[in-house]
Formats: C-alpha cells, sequence, structure tokens
C-alpha cells in the first residue's frame, strides 16, 4: 500500500535531551544505547523499514557525529536503496546565510525543497526519542479512510498522569476539536505520540504560513498543529495500542530499560515478524562463568559474567568479575564491574571500570546512580565519589 | 604488502566423518562458537591482515557457502575493485576431477589476470589465528619462493591420527608431507597454509595438469621441491584442526577454556561472520548457567552447564542441558534433558525427553 515514493518519514533526531544528564552529554538522545544492543533511534527506524517505508530523512543537530556513524547509509535497516532511501539531513547554508533548525516544524520547513523534489504525497513526522512498535501503514490508511488533512497517533495514557502530555480532546468519530497542551484538568487521555502524517501540500502550506509569523516558535504542537485547527483542517486521532515509553529523563529511560525483563509489558524484541535492527559489533558469544548467577536479566554479545547479575540489562562486551553483584542496573558496553563491588538501580556508562570492593547506591534506594569513570551522581544533586 | 597477495580458500573433502552434520553442507560450514561457521576464521584472519582479493574454492555443495558469503559484505569485501571471488566447481567436474590443481587450473585467468605477485593458500577446516603478517615477512626476508606452516604438536598418538605431518631438515627446510600414523608423540602438524609467488605457483599448475602426476597441489609441491626454495614457519598458537564429529565436539568446548578463548577471538583481530540482528539474550529467574558460551537471541528458562547455546535457543523450566552443543533454533522444552549431544539447527526435544550420548562421543540428532 505503501509506495516509495508517495509517503516520505521525516525522522526529527537533532534534539539534545538535556534531561538524560550524562547521557547526553556527548551525543544527541537518538544515540543513546538502549536495551543491550541498541540505541533508541533504532526502533523508530526499524518501524520505518518494517512498515514499507522507501524514503526517510533523518534530521540532525545536536552533536551528530555519533548518530551519523551509526546510521551511515542506513545499510542496516534495510535502506541502501537504489531508489529513495535514507538521508541524513543536517541545517545548511542558502546563500551568504543559514540558519540552525530553530523548532520541529521549522527543521521541515527548512526541508521544503528536499520533500518536494521525492514527489511526495503524504508526510510522515516521527521523532527518535520513543521506544515502541508501530506500524505506520495502520495510521496511513486510517489517514486515508478518514480523508484527513492531519491525522496524530495517540495513546491512552493513565488519567493520573495526563497533565503531562499533550491531550487531544476528540468528537465520537475521533476528529479533533481541541488540543490541550499539558493540562491541569484534563477531560480526555487520549495523548499524542509525536507521531503525525499530513498531506503534503496542506503541510507545506501551513509551514510557510507559520514562517512569516515571528511570535512563533516554529514546533508542531504548540504552533502548527493549532493554527490548522483552527483554521478548519480535518483533523484525526488515531489510536495506537501496545508499549510506549518515551525515554525523555533518566528515571522513565531506566524503566523502560527494566520492562523488557518483564515478559508482560508487550514490547517483544523476540518477535520475528518485527525485528528491531542496529549496526551489529560483531562480538563473539558471551561467557557465562562456573560460580555465576544471571537471572531476570538481558545479557549482550562479548559479555563475561563471572559474578551475580539480577534484574538488569547488560550491554556488549561488559565484565561482571567474580564476586561482584549487579543488582537493577544498566551496564554499558565494554564497563568493567570489579571483584566484590556491589551495585543497585545504577547505570554504568560506557568503558567505566568500577572499582573493586564498593558498595554503590546503597544508601540511596530510591534513586538511579549514574556511574562513569571517577564519578558516581545520584539523579538530581551531584555527589562525588573519592 | 599483504595487498599484494592474494587469498585463496581450497579444501579437501572429508564430509563423511560427520554424518547428518554434513549431508548438506561441506565441513567449513559447519556451525562453531554459538554464531560463526568455521570458514569465517580463515577469511577473517585474511582480511584482518590486509588480503583483500579473496577466493573461495566450494567444493560441489554450494548451497549453504554461496547464502553465508553473498557479496562478501560481513567481511567488507564487496568491493568495485578486488574482493570476493567464489568458484564452485563446474558442472562436469563432479564426475571428472574435483582435486585442487584442476580447480586451480580452470580458473586460471583469476591468478594470471590479478596484479597481485603472491598467493596465499589455506584450508577453512584448521582454525587458528596465525599471524599472517609475520609469515610474510618471513617468507620475503628469507628470500622463499613457497613457505609452509605448520604447528608441533605432542599429541599426535592419540589425535591427528591420519592427519598430514610436514617433514622438515634441521634449518626448517621442506623435504615432504606424509602422514601421521601415530607412531610418535610428537610431530609437526602441516597446517595446510601455503605462501606462494605467483609465477611460481602458476608453474606447478602446470607442470602437474601436463604431466598428470599429480592431482593435488600440495603433492605437486613435495614433487617440485628440487626445483624451488621452500622453507617453513612455525606457528605456535592454537590450533583446531575439523577432521570429524570428536574433533568438532572438542573443538568447541575447547571455547570454555579463557585462554584459548581470548586467543581466538580477542587477539589478532574480530572474527566477522553474517549478523542476524538477535536482540540479547534473557534469562529467567529459575535458570542456571555454567561455564557455557551464549550467542544472543537466547531465551533461558532451565539449567545449562559446560555447553554452547548457538542464536536463539530456547530452554524451557526444569530443563537440563550438560555437555552439549545445541545449533541455532533449536528448542528443549520443560523437563526434557539432554547431555553430551549434538542438537543440529531447528531440532526441538519435546517435554519430559531425555538425550544422553557417551561422554567423549557424543551423540548427534
Amino acid at each position: 500500500m505503501i509506495k516509495s515514493n508517495n509517503v516520505v518519514a521525516m525522522l526529527l533526531a537533532g534534539g539534545q535531551g538535556s534531561r538524560l544528564k550524562l547521557l547526553t552529554q556527548e551525543i544527541a538522545k537518538p544515540a543513546v544505547c538502549f536495551g543491550g544492543k541498541y540505541r533508541i533511534i533504532d526502533f523508530t527506524l526499524s518501524n520505518a523499514t518494517n512498515s514499507g517505508i522507501g524514503n526517510i530523512g533523518i534530521l540532525t543537530q545536536y552533536k551528530p557525529f555519533e548518530l551519523n556513524a551509526h546510521i551511515g547509509i542506513g545499510e542496516c535497516w534495510d535502506f541502501d536503496r537504489i531508489t529513495g532511501g535514507l538521508r541524513i539531513l543536517p541545517p545548511f547554508m542558502r546563500g551568504t546565510k543559514g540558519d540552525w533548525y530553530t523548532g520541529t516544524a521549522n527543521a521541515i520547513y527548512q526541508n521544503i525543497e528536499y520533500i518536494d523534489s521525492l514527489d511526495a504525497k503524504y508526510v510522515l513526522v516521527l521523532s527518535a526519542d520513543h521506544i515502541y512498535k508501530m506500524d505506520y501503514r495502520k495510521l496511513l490508511k486510517y489517514h486515508m479512510e478518514k480523508d484527513a488533512d492531519v491525522t496524530i497517533a495517540t495513546i491512552e495514557v493513565p488519567w493520573r498522569e495526563a497533565y503531562k502530555f499533550g491531550i487531544l480532546n476528540v468528537d465520537s468519530d475521533n476528529k479533533i476539536v481541541e488540543f490541550d497542551e499539558k493540562p491541569k484538568n484534563p477531560r480526555n487521555n487520549m495523548a499524542s505520540m509525536g507521531i503525525y502524517i499530513f498531506n503534503w501540500d496542506i503541510l507545506k502550506y501551513y509551514l510557510k504560513k507559520d514562517d512569516k509569523n515571528r511570535r512563533s516558535e516554529h514546533d508542531f504542537g504548540k504552533n502548527v498543529l493549532p493554527m490548522m485547527l483552527n483554521e478548519g483542517n480535518k483533523m484525526y486521532a488515531w489510536v495506537f495500542k501496545g508499549y510506549w515509553k518515551d525515554v525523555g529523563t533518566i528515571r522513565s529511560y531506566w524503566e523502560a530499560n527494566m520492562d523488557l525483563l518483564d515478559k508482560n509489558s508487550g514490547l517483544n524484541l523476540y518477535d520475528k515478524d518485527w525485528r528491531i535492527y542496529t549496526r551489529t559489533k560483531h562480538l563473539p558469544p558471551q561467557y557465562i562463568g562456573k560460580n555465576s548467577v544471571v537471572r531476570d536479566s538481558l545479557i549482550n554479545e562479548g559479555c563475561t559474567i563471572e559474578g551475580e547479575v539480577n534484574n538488569s540489562v547488560v550491554f556488549s562486551g561488559a565484565t561482571v568479575e567474580e564476586g561482584a553483584v549487579v543488582n537493577g542496573s544498566i551496564i554499558f558496553s565494554n564497563a568493567v564491574i570489579k571483584k566484590g563491588t556491589v551495585l543497585n538501580k545504577a547505570i554504568v556508562l560506557e568503558n567505566t571500570i568500577v572499582q573493586p570492593n564498593k558498595r554503590i547506591c546503597k544508601e540511596y534506594e530510591d534513586d538511579i546512580c549514574l556511574i562513569e569513570q571517577g564519578s558516581v551522581s545520584i539523579e538530581q544533586e551531584e555527589a562525588l565519589y573519592a | 604488502m599483504l595487498e599484494e597477495c592474494l587469498g585463496v580458500i581450497s579444501f579437501e573433502d572429508i564430509g563423511n566423518e560427520f554424518g547428518v552434520l554434513c549431508r548438506n553442507k561441506p565441513v567449513y560450514m559447519l556451525p562453531f562458537a554459538g554464531r560463526y561457521r568455521l570458514v569465517d576464521f580463515t577469511l577473517s584472519n585474511m582480511i584482518n591482515h590486509g588480503l583483500h582479493t579473496i577466493a573461495v574454492f566450494t567444493g560441489s555443495k554450494i548451497r549453504s557457502i554461496l547464502n553465508h558469503l553473498g557479496d562478501g559484505k560481513p567481511w567488507d569485501l564487496n568491493r568495485k575493485t578486488r574482493g570476493l571471488s567464489i568458484f564452485p566447481p563446474l558442472f562436469d567436474d563432479v564426475k571428472r576431477r574435483s582435486c585442487d590443481i584442476y580447480q586451480y587450473h580452470t580458473t586460471e585467468e583469476f591468478f594470471v589476470g590479478s596484479k597481485a605477485k603472491y598467493v596465499f593458500i589455506a584450508n577453512p577446516n584448521i582454525l587458528s589465528k596465525v599471524n599472517l603478517t609475520e609469515v610474510f615477512e618471513y617468507f620475503l626476508d628469507t628470500g622463499a619462493d613457497i613457505t609452509v606452516v605448520y604447528k608441533k604438536q605432542n599429541n599426535g598418538k592419540d589425535e591427528y591420527i591420519n592427519a598430514d605431518t610436514l617433514i622438515i631438515d634441521d634449518s626448517g627446510r621442506f623435504v615432504n608431507i606424509g602422514i601421521n600414523l601415530g607412531s610418535k608423540p610428537v610431530f609437526n602438524l602441516f597446517m595446510h597454509m601455503i605462501l606462494i609467488k605467483k609465477e611460481v605457483f602458476l608453474e606447478i599448475i602446470r607442470a602437474g595438469m601436463e604431466t598428470g602426476e599429480n592431482i593435488y597441489f600440495k603433492q605437486a609441491v613435495a614433487n617440485y621441491k628440487n626445483m624451488y626454495n621452500i622453507n617453513s614457519y612455525e606457528f605456535k598458537g592454537h590450533v583446531e584442526y575439523i577432521r570429524g564429529i570428536k574433533s568438532y565436539y572438542n573443538a568447541n568446548m575447547n571455547l570454555l577454556n579463557k585462554e584459548i578463548f581470548n586467543e581466538l577471538f580477542l587477539e589478532g583481530g574480530t572474527v566477522l561472520t553474517r549478523s542476524e540482528d538477535e536482540p540479547s539474550t534473557f534469562y529467567d529467574t529459575k535458570s542456571r548457567v555454567r561455564n557455557s558460551l551464549i550467542a544472543n537471541g537466547c531465551i533461558i528458562e532451565g539449567r545449562v552447564e559446560n555447553s554452547i547455546l548457538f542464536r536463539e535457543v530456547k530452554i524451557g523450566k526444569d530443563a537440563e542441558v550438560k555437555n552439549s552443543i545445541l545449533m541455532q533454533g533449536a528448542v528443549i522444552k520443560e523437563n526434557a534433558v539432554l547431555i553430551n549431544t549434538i542438537l543440529e539447527k531447528y531440532v526441538t526435544v519435546e517435554e519430559g525427553i531425555n538425550i544422553i550420548g557417551i561422554e567423549g562421543n557424543p551423540y548427534t540428532v
């Protein structure tokens, strides 16, 4: 149903994700590792390729080196095509001046020529901040059935959390009647997932109109979508059912990793019909030692586990030495947990060597501590270990 | 420097000793170490030492190797110039001659057409991390026409019966290639690695074909030894020669030894293979895994000890796996027991079934 030149996907991957603190110190949020072997962006890229999207533009801006290296020409997601495929779209110069992407809508606005050159009929706007599996074909089908101008993917969130989201108020046909951004008293619990499908000619008209408005922040949620609604466009909400998690903060990032250890979370990585793809590191299998205990955990290639690992996600090439105990933690690639050290609810960054016989995070049972070489920071207050 | 060298992967067909494991595939395509094929080691070692033009002589069972190699991308061999060449036998060869001299003769254009000055031939059934750069330097420094690689073994009485042994004089000059019949414990295992000047290689092929005296290249080398300067290079690292089910099983189990594992995987370059994008392996609450090598994509709920698990293996609750090799996609259901067994790809062991092989002589399913 999706013809490769019919739908053009635009993936917003330029954000810093400053609430992820140390994790995004050196890399863009979409490039942050997740789930033992992936990076956050892999979920959206894999959804796109599994949905038969043939054209995808990736809008990058913040510290893009690792992200660019990871994406390459997109061959890991089968996006190295003769026609179409994947393009990385950084901000660029026009004549003597150029601009950074100043908002989500502005990023698309600056690439109007790119989308035009592909002869797009529909534009699918995606963000690389979420962990989920979605068949975008279902969204497109709904959009076409409703003969809509814009369709927004939504998910039902718990009522008590609705105040954190952009809530859509709809009529009985799911036609959007009002946007309610982070409402104090929500009247609905359908939250926008930041996934939109537009008819390109209409979107183009409003992007140009928005660009002329100096007071606009050039953001889809704040500016462009409300303007389109005010001017009477047909906008529908499509309801997604399934696992979806925003990994914008350290806590939600940690929780999303832990969700992978729960068989009932709704996110199944082992489904061969909807594989999540990533760039492979060519490592040998993992070795589990003679006295080790591994329970309720995900362990990746190249790891050596001689100690005890419970309820944790361990990335490629990491080592847990004998007598070390890792509980409820996330260990990034090539980190080493030395003998006799006990970790609780920790995130250990790449290549960090955690010294032997330490007890880390015991005193902060609810908090998550971030460990990098030489220092430990406890969630928000920084505490330095000698 | 090694860019001036052609890599040739070629083997002697000894497939019959493997029973069901090699019914449809050559020995060098046997799965190994949880996610590799034997051939990956020879291929990766060549790549890691800078050989960029590689020819694979496939032998007659070509389906699996074609599928595995593809355009050579996992080994960075999908190049516009150089890269990978695959030479299956001609259709008529199956009835005629499948020996290596004949194969090289019928692909002579490949060798003549290349600008390379040297040829390096290796047998993919022999796994090692020979430092090819060092071999090449030795070859050049000694001004040899041919350098052959061997390993001094001290278990010739029990293992390596019928393996080729390299006979050399005190100065390391090539004397002959014989067969180890187990009369002495110490012998020089010929590792089936030959580094040779291309013009000498072509001369030997032509002479071998014209005289009809030789069907194997190694025989020809021995026959023409007086015409060339042939010396030897001693390799001192770990070698696995996969010659039958027993050596195949032992080679896998040896990987549970940290030193051997490190030598084969962590030192002297990465071993490359085709990736299958499995997620990490999940260990359930009641799993108990000890001293085992586990590939990605497995789901383990039961007990595993001293075993090698390939990708996507599932071990059910209270199942027990010991001293076994489980190939890709094998499923062990609840309460099943598997000891001293090699399980082929996608085999399912039903609930409560026990399969127990004899120690040191694994049962193959």
